[in-house]
C-alpha cells in the first residue's frame, strides 16, 4: 500500500477520512495547514485559527497511530486567497475564498510538500468521489446530496487528479459521524465549521478596513434603480452582494435585491425580483479536469454552492467562457464560481466576471 | 525498526537516578517547607540538601542558588529582576545581549525594552567571536547587564563568556548567561567564570520538565517578577516544589560528575556524523564550525533545500528524531534567528540540528546519516 497524505483540519470529516485510509492499509501521514493568524501584530497572543483545529487534529492522529505535522502556510495563503478574497470586494465583486484556497493553495501545496515526505496520494474530507480509471481520472459529486463539496473543487490543477483520495465522499454526513463514534474519535460530535476561516466572526469590514485603508469600496454612495433614481444611500458597496436585500432601507412598495454594484461610481443597483433574473454568464479563469467544452456542448452550470445545476450551452470557449442558460436565474454573481457538470462529474469551472440577458429571449 | 532519538538538545528522557530521588521524595516528604513543624523541617531539609547539591556542583554558595521552574523563567527573572531594581533605584538599566541567544533572553530584553532599559543586540560570527567593540560601548554608561549565553542551543558553539566577564568587570557591567545547554556538556564553574547570574534547567539533563535554578552571585541587585510570599528570599515566591528540586539536584550533580567522560563519547559521535554527512551528501554545511563547539549537537545546513522542516518531518517518518534548528513553537516554520545572525538574512539552507545524549550510540548515527543522505537525495531531485 501507497503512503499517503491526509490534510486533517481538526474536523470530523477529515478525522474520519484519515480512519478510513488507515484502515484500508496505508501508510497514513496527518498534516494541517496553518493559514492563518488572527493576531497581525507579532508577539501579540499568537492565537491562530487553526489552532484549535491542529490540536484536534493532533489527538486524532495520535489516536490513529499515525504521525501528523503542521505546514505553515501563511504567507501563500496570504498571498493568494486573502489578498484576492480583498481586491475581488474591492472591485465589486463576491469573491469565493474556499474555491481559490483549493485551488491555489491547499492541494498544490500538500502535493509538493507530501513528495518531500515520499506520500504519492494525497487525501482529505471533501465529500466528493475521485474514480480512477485507465483512461483517466474523473471527480464526481459526494454521494450525500446534502453534504456534496465538488463545487468547491473545479479550481484543482488537472495533473493533480490522478493522486488524489477522498475516502467520505461515498459516504453520508450521518454514516461519517457514526464512524467517528464508533472509533471514539475526539472529533465526533464536533459542529460544522460555517464561516470563512479568516473572518471567525463572520464580518469581513474589518478586515477590508485593515487591509485597503481607505478606498472606495468603503466609501458611502447612492443606491440608484435601473433607470438611476437615486433610492438611497449606502456606506461602502463592499457591504453588498448581488441578490441581497438586507441593508437596503425600508419603506418600498415591493421588495427590492441588489442587481449590480457599479465600483467606478460607487453604485449599488436595486430592482425587483425579476430584475435579477438573467440568461447569460461569462466566465473567466476558467480551469478544466478534462476536456475543455467546445461551443455547441450542452452541460449543467451551478453558480451558487447550494444551487441546482442550471442546463446551459457553450456559445465560446476561447479566453473567456460564455454559457447560454436555458432557463433564466437569478442573482448570478461577479466574483462566484461558475462550475460545470456533466450529470455528477465536475468538468471545471471558472470565475463568473459578467451575466446578461440574451436579446429576443428575455420574457419569451 | 526502532526509531532513534537525536534531539537530547530540545530535551531527555529522566535517568533513572532522578526517578528514584524524586519518587522517593513524593513518597515521603510531602510537607511544606515554609512549615514550622516537624513535616514542614523534613520538607526544607530535603529542599536546602538539594539547593546545597545544586551550589558545589557549579561553584557557588547555596544562598546564591534560587529555585525557579524552568529556563525560561529563570532568563526572565535574570534579566527583568534586574532591571526592575534598576528602575526602582531610579537608574536607567542597559542590556546587551547576542544576537543568537534563546527566545527566552531576547524575549525578555523586549519586555524590559518596554518598561524604559536600553537594549542593545551583539552580532556574533560563525567563528562564535562577539561584536567586542559594541559590548564595550554598551556597558559603558550606567549600570548595565551582558546577557550572553554560554552555549548556543541551535548550532552547540561555544560564546567567548570569560573575555565578556573580563570586559565587564572593567566596566563595572555584570554577565547574565543562559546555561542551559552548557552545565552537564562543559565544565560549568562559577568560580572560573566568575559570571553574576547563570540560568540552568533540569530538562536539558535528564531531570524533570519545569525544574530550574538561578544562580545569583551575592550583592547582586534583583527585583521579583511574582509577588506572594517570602520564599526564595522573596525572590520566587510560592510553595516550593521539593521533588522537583530534588530532580533537578541529582540530575546536576550526576551530569557534572559525568561531564568530562560524556564529552570525550558525544564528541566521537558529532564529528563521525558530520564526517557520514559531508562523504554522502553535497552541499553540506557544518553549522559554526570555525567556533569552539559543545559535544551534543551538530547543526548542519543544506544548499538547495529551503523547507527544513519538510526534512524533519520526513527524517521523523524514517524514524530518526531531530529539530530543525531548534525545537520551540509551534508549527512556524520561518528560518531561524540564529542561523540568519551568522550567515545573513538571506540564508536559505534548510536547517537540521542533531543532539546526541545517553545512549546514543555509533550504530543509530550511521543510520541518521544515511536516512538523511536518502531523503535530501530525494528532495533535491524534485
Amino acid at each position: 500500500m501507497s503512503r499517503v497524505l491526509v490534510a486533517m483540519s481538526g474536523g470530523v470529516d477529515s478525522s474520519v477520512a484519515a480512519a478510513l485510509l488507515v484502515e484500508a492499509g496505508h501508510e497514513v501521514v496527518g498534516v494541517t495547514m496553518k493559514t492563518f493568524c488572527y493576531s497581525e501584530t507579532p508577539g501579540h497572543g499568537k492565537t491562530c485559527c487553526g489552532l484549535d483545529g491542529i490540536t484536534d487534529a493532533k489527538r486524532v492522529a495520535h489516536a490513529l497511530g499515525i504521525p501528523h505535522y503542521v505546514f505553515d502556510v501563511e504567507k501563500d495563503f496570504a498571498r493568494d486567497v486573502i489578498d484576492d478574497f480583498v481586491s475581488e470586494y474591492a472591485r465589486g465583486r463576491t469573491p469565493n475564498p474556499c474555491v481559490r484556497c483549493n485551488g491555489n493553495t491547499k492541494f498544490r501545496d500538500l502535493m509538493a510538500r507530501g513528495r518531500a515526505l515520499g506520500c504519492d496520494k494525497v487525501a482529505s474530507g471533501h465529500y466528493v468521489r475521485v474514480e480512477h480509471a485507465t483512461r483517466g481520472s474523473h471527480l464526481r459529486r459526494g454521494l450525500d446530496p446534502a453534504k456534496d463539496q465538488a463545487y468547491f473543487l473545479w479550481g484543482l490543477p488537472a495533473s493533480l487528479v490522478p493522486r488524489l483520495l477522498f475516502p467520505v465522499g461515498e459516504l453520508t454526513k450521518d454514516e461519517v459521524r457514526a464512524r467517528a463514534r464508533a472509533l471514539g474519535l475526539v472529533t465526533a460530535d464536533k459542529p460544522e465549521s460555517q464561516e470563512i476561516c479568516f473572518v471567525p466572526t463572520g464580518d469581513y469590514r474589518d478586515l477590508l478596513e485593515k487591509r485597503l485603508g481607505t478606498h472606495p469600496a468603503l466609501e458611502p454612495g447612492p443606491i440608484v434603480r435601473l433607470d438611476g433614481e437615486v433610492v438611497g444611500r449606502h456606506d461602502g458597496y463592499a457591504g453588498f452582494t448581488v441578490g441581497q436585500r438586507r441593508g437596503l432601507g425600508g419603506g418600498f412598495p415591493e421588495p427590492l435585491f441588489v442587481l449590480e454594484i457599479r465600483p467606478e461610481v460607487r453604485q449599488v443597483v436595486v430592482g425587483t425580483r425579476d430584475d435579477l433574473l438573467q440568461d447569460e454568464v461569462v466566465v473567466a479563469e476558467a480551469n478544466w479536469l478534462d476536456e475543455p467544452p467546445a461551443p455547441g456542448d450542452a452541460v449543467h452550470v451551478q453558480l451558487r454552492y447550494r444551487a441546482r445545476p442550471v442546463s446551459a450551452t457553450v456559445e465560446e470557449s476561447d479566453d473567456a467562457l460564455r454559457l447560454a442558460l436555458a432557463e433564466p436565474t437569478a442573482a448570478i454573481t461577479p466574483g462566484q464560481s461558475a462550475v460545470v457538470f456533466d450529470g455528477d462529474r465536475l468538468r471545471g469551472g471558472g470565475r463568473i466576471v459578467r451575466a446578461g440577458t440574451r436579446v429576443g429571449v428575455a420574457g419569451e | 525498526m526502532e526509531p532513534i532519538y537525536l534531539d537530547f538538545a530540545a530535551t531527555t528522557p529522566v535517568r533513572e537516578e532522578v526517578r528514584a530521588a524524586m519518587a522517593s521524595c513524593l513518597a515521603d516528604t510531602f510537607g511544606n517547607p515554609s512549615s514550622i513543624h516537624r513535616w514542614g523541617r523534613v520538607a526544607d531539609d530535603a529542599l536546602e540538601e538539594a539547593r546545597a547539591e545544586l551550589a558545589s556542583a557549579l561553584g557557588a554558595r547555596p544562598r546564591e542558588i534560587l529555585f525557579v521552574r524552568g529556563g525560561t523563567e529563570s532568563d526572565n527573572l535574570a534579566l527583568l529582576g534586574w532591571c526592575r531594581a534598576q528602575l526602582d533605584l531610579g537608574h536607567a538599566p542597559t542590556l546587551a545581549v547576542s544576537a543568537v541567544e534563546h527566545p527566552a533572553v531576547l524575549g525578555a530584553a523586549k519586555g524590559a525594552e518596554r518598561e524604559g532599559a536600553r537594549v542593545t543586540t551583539l552580532a556574533v560570527s560563525p567563528a562564535g567571536a562577539l561584536d567586542v567593540e559594541a559590548a564595550d560601548r554598551a556597558l559603558a554608561n550606567g549600570p548595565a547587564l551582558a546577557s550572553i549565553m554560554w552555549v548556543n542551543n541551535e548550532t552547540g558553539m561555544l560564546l567567548p563568556l570569560p573575555e565578556l566577564v573580563e570586559l565587564a568587570a572593567r566596566r563595572s557591567a555584570l554577565v547574565h548567561t543562559d546555561a542551559a545547554q552548557a552545565v552537564g556538556k562543559v565544565p560549568v564553574d562559577v568560580r572560573d567564570v566568575a559570571v553574576d547570574l547563570l540560568s540552568a534547567t533540569g530538562h536539558k539533563i535528564y531531570g524533570p520538565k519545569g525544574t530550574g535554578l538561578l544562580f545569583v552571585r551575592e550583592g547582586t541587585p534583583l527585583a521579583p517578577l511574582l509577588h506572594g510570599g517570602g520564599q526564595e528570599r522573596g525572590l520566587r515566591p510560592g510553595t516550593e516544589d521539593v521533588s522537583g528540586a530534588v530532580g533537578l539536584a541529582t540530575a546536576l550533580r550526576l551530569a557534572v560528575e559525568e561531564q568530562r567522560a560524556e564529552a570525550e563519547r558525544l564528541t566521537v559521535l558529532r564529528d563521525r556524523l558530520a564526517a557520514l554527512l559531508r562523504g554522502s551528501i553535497e552541499g553540506v554545511r557544518i553549522n559554526a564550525v570555525e567556533a569552539t563547539r559543545a559535544p551534543h549537537v551538530l547543526s548542519v545546513g543544506f544548499l538547495g533545500i529551503e523547507d527544513g522542516s519538510a526534512l524533519v518531518m520526513a527524517l521523523d517518518i524514517d524514524g530518526v528524531a531531530v529539530s530543525g534548528g531548534s525545537a520551540c513553537s509551534s508549527g512556524a516554520s520561518q528560518s531561524s534567528h540564529v542561523i540568519r545572525a551568522l550567515y545573513g538574512p538571506d540564508d536559505r539552507r534548510a536547517t537540521v540540528r542533531f543532539s546526541f545524549g545517553r545512549g546514543s550510540d555509533a550504530a543509530g548515527v550511521e543510520r541518521a546519516a544515511r536516512a538523511t543522505a536518502d531523503i535530501v537525495g530525494k528532495m533535491r531531485e524534485a
